[in-house]
């Protein structure tokens, strides 16, 4: 204790300089999410938002019973499974194309960052507008294309698919920057020597492309995890807030609507609360793995 | 530590900067509305003129879909901001007042002021639990057919004739299997507007007691009805929002809407030649469709006080006028709620005008009751389910009413 009175005489001039991004910060996230815990143990609601009362676990066990709690924690798993599965496979694939010689590459790379740049609210209406199965262009191509009709935004599945291509189309990008990054910081020997060791493309990209993009992807996996998890903003515009009959979410937009709409905030505090706990065990092993990764360098 | 003292400095200065953006924003009177284009040119020309009359402050207004304008509102305005004034329907007043985001104004508001307001064909400002909430610019709010009389001379009067109707109004032109015009669109896939078959079944969604009767033949009805137009008969699109909905209308390849008056002037400014009638009769019970009749008007943000509340106060005054409640039915045939307004001969003399007071006539008001909001919500889901085939009437009947009764009990318990 005394040394650590010693240490802020010290540095009291760091501490100093800390001090306001302290204070901000105990304002802007610590507040909230204290305040969040609390309410998240009380009955706090559209007809008791002043004369709340604590009612201890209430919350939390009726989420944890909740069916749609279980449907929509297994939706948004796969919902981030798939849209990694895509980002970063996508994102890869160009990266490796925009990393050769190629004519034109900056204006391949302007023109695939594009998406990315877009306000997602704007890209997100505006594919919701294409799925539309009367007049979206997407459902008339299929038509005209494979002659089959998909009900895309009526059906539970159809709207998770739209959902679906609307988000990879936007995070692909990031994934494809970050790639390319890593890919220009291997040095150009590993290549020549694998050339003259026989070693086919393949092989290259298996041994020293792979192992060397890991430091790189893992952390922007873990954030494109943390993003996709948590991705309002697609799945709420372009379901129209979970429509049909609310089955197009997961849980983060489930939780906006049961907080926002329904205005039943104590159990809505209880199941973000249990959103962070899924995404703090995810990030804390994931962290613990990406640190090991770090010693392939 | 001359530097830190220079840095405190300058975060004091930077502070001072910020506040002093924040007092600015105390002479800025911002109003949140749902008005389309047409109305909202009416309502920024005359916060212009008002604005003239008060040097050094500003007004503004902003539009959110209804839903939006009122969750953002109630999140605002909790948080200790949040516009000075909502516009808005009645019904938000049960949730808003019970939260205490909206001011009591019945201190504010002479008698005499408060008598010159319509009562009769209904209450046009809303008072809640013994206080005033809400003063009205318009009654109504109720869903009318609105037909194109390019290509309808005269509305059908009844389901039957509607159907048939339909069937020659909606066609294929250019052979690609879809049809290029609708007889009928609307926003069906939302609540409200089934609400009205719901009373031409003769049932309703919530009952004295301000229960859900949802789980009623009525509303099985209503819905296998709805579900009928688009699937059997295919007189409406099959997928059909708001937006879809006026498009096809506004763009000449429907031929009727059922919409309310904040629609109707966008359509007259578009030129379309529009004439409004009842939603035909139900057959089998006779009945008229009964579409939910609010009326619309101001509350005022609890957060205000001081100057700013007086002003306020002020513009609301000047918004609920007769006169500029005239303005609004010239360009749109909205129901005015002052009663030597609803008099005048711009009122009573106005086709729209008389043919949305017919409509009216049938329509129900909603009591402004927090278990409405609670029973929209339980709705959607599974009426909307109806439509993605997921359910029958019956079941999704059965599902709205377990689920309104269960989100009821789980606040008010």
């Amino acid at each position: 204790m005394a040394s650590g009175v010693g240490e802020i005489k010290v540095n009291r001039l760091a501490y100093l300089y800390t001090l306001p991004a302290l204070t901000v910060l105990a304002l802007v996230v610590l507040y909230p999410f204290v305040y969040n815990v609390v309410i998240s143990f009380s009955n706090m609601n559209l007809a008791h938002f002043r004369d709340w009362r604590l009612i201890g676990f209430q919350n939390y066990l009726t989420v944890l019973k909740d069916r749609s709690f279980w449907y929509f924690f297994l939706k948004t798993v796969l919902w981030t499974a798939l849209n990694l599965i895509f980002h970063v496979s996508i994102g890869v694939f160009l990266a490796l194309l925009l990393n050769k010689d190629l004519k034109g590459k900056s204006f391949y790379r302007t023109i695939l960052i594009l998406p990315w740049a877009m306000p997602q609210y704007i890209t997100a209406l505006t594919w919701r507008g294409m799925f539309n199965s009367e007049y979206g262009a997407i459902p008339l191509l299929f038509e005209r294309w494979f002659g089959i009709s998909i009900p895309w935004m009526t059906t539970e599945w159809g709207a998770f698919t739209a959902c679906l291509i609307t988000n990879i189309w936007l995070g692909f990008p990031f994934m494809m920057i970050i790639a390319l990054g890593g890919l220009q910081s291997i040095p150009d020997e590993l290549y020549e020597a694998a050339e003259i060791d026989g070693a086919s493309p393949w092989l290259k990209f298996r041994h020293i492309t792979m192992p060397l993009l890991k430091p790189v992807m893992a952390p922007a996996v873990t954030l494109g995890v943390i993003w996709t998890f948590n991705n309002f903003n697609v799945v709420w515009l372009v379901s129209n807030g979970g429509e049909p009959s609310d089955t197009t979410h997961i849980l983060v937009s489930w939780v906006y609507k049961t907080g926002f709409t329904y205005f039943r905030f104590g159990y809505a505090a209880a199941f973000s609360m249990i959103i962070f706990a899924i995404l703090l065990i995810f990030s804390w092993n994931f962290i613990k793995r990406t640190r090991a990764v770090e010693a392939v360098y | 530590m001359r530097l830190a003292v220079g840095n405190i400095i300058l975060a004091a200065a930077l502070g001072l900067t910020f506040f002093s953006g924040c007092a600015k924003k105390e002479n800025v009177i911002v109003i949140w509305h749902s008005l389309r284009p047409v109305e909202r040119q009416v309502l920024r020309a005359a916060l212009d003129e008002f604005a003239r009359r008060h040097p050094g402050w500003e007004f503004g207004e902003l539009f959110y879909e209804p839903e939006a304008a009122r969750s953002n509102y109630i999140i605002s305005a909790l948080g200790g901001s949040g516009p000075a004034l909502f516009r808005g329907a009645n019904d938000n007043i049960g949730p808003m007042s019970e939260l205490g985001v909206i001011m009591p104004l019945e201190s504010f508001f002479e008698q005499a002021t408060l008598d010159s307001f319509l009562t009769d064909p209904l209450e046009a400002n809303t008072w809640f639990r013994g206080h005033l909430y809400q003063i009205a610019d318009n009654i109504g709010n109720h869903l009318c057919l609105v037909y194109n009389k390019k290509l309808i001379d005269k509305p059908p009067q009844t389901m039957s004739e509607l159907i048939e109707i339909g069937k020659k109004l909606t066609f294929d032109r250019d052979g690609d299997g879809k049809p290029d015009q609708y007889a009928l669109v609307w926003n069906y896939i939302e609540p409200f507007f089934a609400v009205p078959f719901i009373g031409g079944f003769g049932g309703w969604i919530i009952d004295d007691s301000l229960r859900p009767t949802l789980n009623t033949p009525a509303v099985v009805q209503a819905a296998q009805l709805i579900y009928d137009l688009a699937n059997v008969h295919k007189i409406i699109p099959l997928e059909c929002d708001y937006e879809v909905a006026n498009a096809l209308f506004k763009d000449g390849l429907a031929a009727m809407i059922i919409n309310g008056p904040w629609s109707w002037g966008t359509y007259l400014d578009a030129g379309i030649d529009i004439g409004l009638a009842r939603i035909p009769k139900i057959d089998a019970t006779g009945l008229w469709p009964s579409p939910a009749v609010q009326p619309m008007g101001y509350s005022v943000n609890v957060n205000l006080k001081g100057e700013k509340l007086r002003i306020t106060l002020e513009l609301l005054r000047y918004l609920t006028t007769s006169e500029m409640q005239l303005r609004f039915t010239r360009i749109s045939g909205a129901l005015p709620s002052r009663i030597d307004a609803f008099q005048s001969p711009d009122v009573q003399n106005n086709e729209l005008v008389r043919a949305s007071l017919e409509q009216l006539m049938v329509g129900r008001v909603l009591p402004p009751v927090t278990e409405l909001r609670w029973i929209w919500d339980a709705m959607r889901p599974g009426y909307q389910a109806i439509f993605r085939g997921r359910e029958t009437p019956a079941k999704a009947a059965e599902n709205m009413q377990k689920l309104a009764e269960k989100l009821i009990r789980e606040n008010r318990g």
